[in-house]
């Protein structure tokens, strides 16, 4: 059912603590704190218009949608700071949004391909911080950059975009876990006990 | 030729008595008359086009809502450079004048889209909002808002900052801030009511 072998014993590993964590005493207190976890999941959305609001106007700079008059590296660089103060809380607030249900999330569809789109957008990021850097002297007034950076403007906001839709569908029961699940699904998703625990 | 306090703002006093006045009909008795004659409007809307896909595609919904998330990141963007300029905690170095005309096109087309996306999602939900005080609530913070914005904050802006009273203007930034984060705050909130 779950694929291969390997696939197999990675997702009874991740499984497993899924099921440690759910149950601790405060993974039970902040899932059925209606109150908390409402501030904790609010925290986390609204800190996008810190993060993904400073990171789509770096994004947009190289494109040459916004602020093309200012040099495209004295905004990233300036704008760099609040932006990964809004990535530290967004980050803390997911961690503790999927401690409060770490059974289901583990077993997400839509979870698993937004952890797989952040590791992407980590490793676009760093190849775009190191391209801009070695050429930047020669266009940094550009009011567009060069192909290569533009691309990687466009791969950040791609697959920002698609780990915000992720985050929005983790919340609906779709490709949750079934006995039924149609076996790609089962696969993906990495099932193993469904919906017995929330 | 000095200017008196109340013809340099004239336009901020006046727009500042509407949003006042609002507030006043809407916890008034006026609201309160107009109310029970919306929820034909709302029964209505549930019927549209947006309403019909918002209740029959689950999938449409959410990812309006995400698009709707998305528009929220790039208005926070474009309010938070600006706001945070004048107030001198980003983009120090360069002009105020530069980052404020800059990211209200930015600002302008994610709130045309946060507009769309939410009149989409609110005829899915039409008949269940139209009890929700925390939408009306939304509604009033929106209002308020891009009164706020287009009518106090856009004119305050274009004058030579420099030239206008420093507590004003770093009020109007830490207004800009906190009206769009509740604005936000208060459209989380929806999801939890009902």
């Amino acid at each position: 059912m779950n694929g291969t072998w390997e696939g197999m014993v990675l997702n009874e590993f991740v499984y497993n603590i899924a099921i440690w964590l759910d149950d601790t005493q405060w993974s039970t207190l902040l899932h059925e704190s209606y109150y908390m976890y409402a501030w904790v999941e609010s925290t986390h959305v609204l800190t996008l218009m810190v993060s993904l609001g400073m990171l789509f106007l770096i994004d947009l700079r190289m494109l040459g949608y916004a602020l093309p008059d200012v040099p495209a590296s004295k905004l990233a660089e300036r704008l760099n700071i609040p932006m990964l103060i809004g990535f530290t809380v967004m980050f803390i607030t997911g961690i503790l949004l999927f401690y409060a249900i770490p059974v289901r999330t583990t077993q997400s569809l839509w979870f698993r391909i937004k952890m797989v789109l952040l590791v992407a957008c980590a490793i676009n990021a760093y190849l775009f911080h190191k391209r801009m850097n070695e050429s930047v002297s020669s266009w940094d007034n550009e009011p567009r950059a060069p192909s290569r950076i533009r691309m990687g403007a466009l791969l950040s906001l791609g697959f920002w975009s698609i780990i915000v839709i992720c985050g929005r569908f983790i919340a609906y029961d779709w490709f949750d876990c079934r006995p039924d699940s149609a076996g790609f699904i089962a696969v993906l998703s990495g099932c193993i006990d469904g919906q017995t625990r929330f | 030729m000095p200017v008196s306090f109340f013809s340099a703002y004239s336009r901020t006093i006046a727009a500042s008595a509407v949003i006042v006045l609002s507030i006043w009909v809407f916890y008034g008795g006026l609201s309160a008359a107009v109310y029970p004659g919306l929820l034909g409007f709302f029964e209505w809307s549930e019927t549209t086009w947006f309403g019909v896909i918002g209740k029959t595609w689950g999938a449409a919904f959410a990812f309006i809502e995400a698009i709707h998330l998305i528009a929220l990141a790039v208005l926070g963007g474009s309010i938070i450079a600006s706001d945070g300029r004048v107030l001198g905690l980003v983009l120090t170095d360069v002009s105020a004048r530069t980052v404020i005309d800059r990211t209200h096109t930015l600002f302008a087309w994610s709130l045309a889209v946060l507009l769309f996306t939410g009149v989409f999602m609110a005829c899915g939900v039409a008949t269940k909002i139209y009890y929700l005080q925390v939408f009306w609530f939304k509604m009033l913070a929106l209002g308020a808002g891009m009164l706020f914005h287009y009518f106090i904050r856009k004119p305050l802006y274009q004058y030579d900052l420099s030239e206008l009273n420093p507590v004003v203007v770093k009020m109007t930034a830490v207004s800009s801030l906190l009206v769009w984060f509740l604005v936000a705050a208060a459209g989380r909130w929806i999801g939890y009511s009902g």
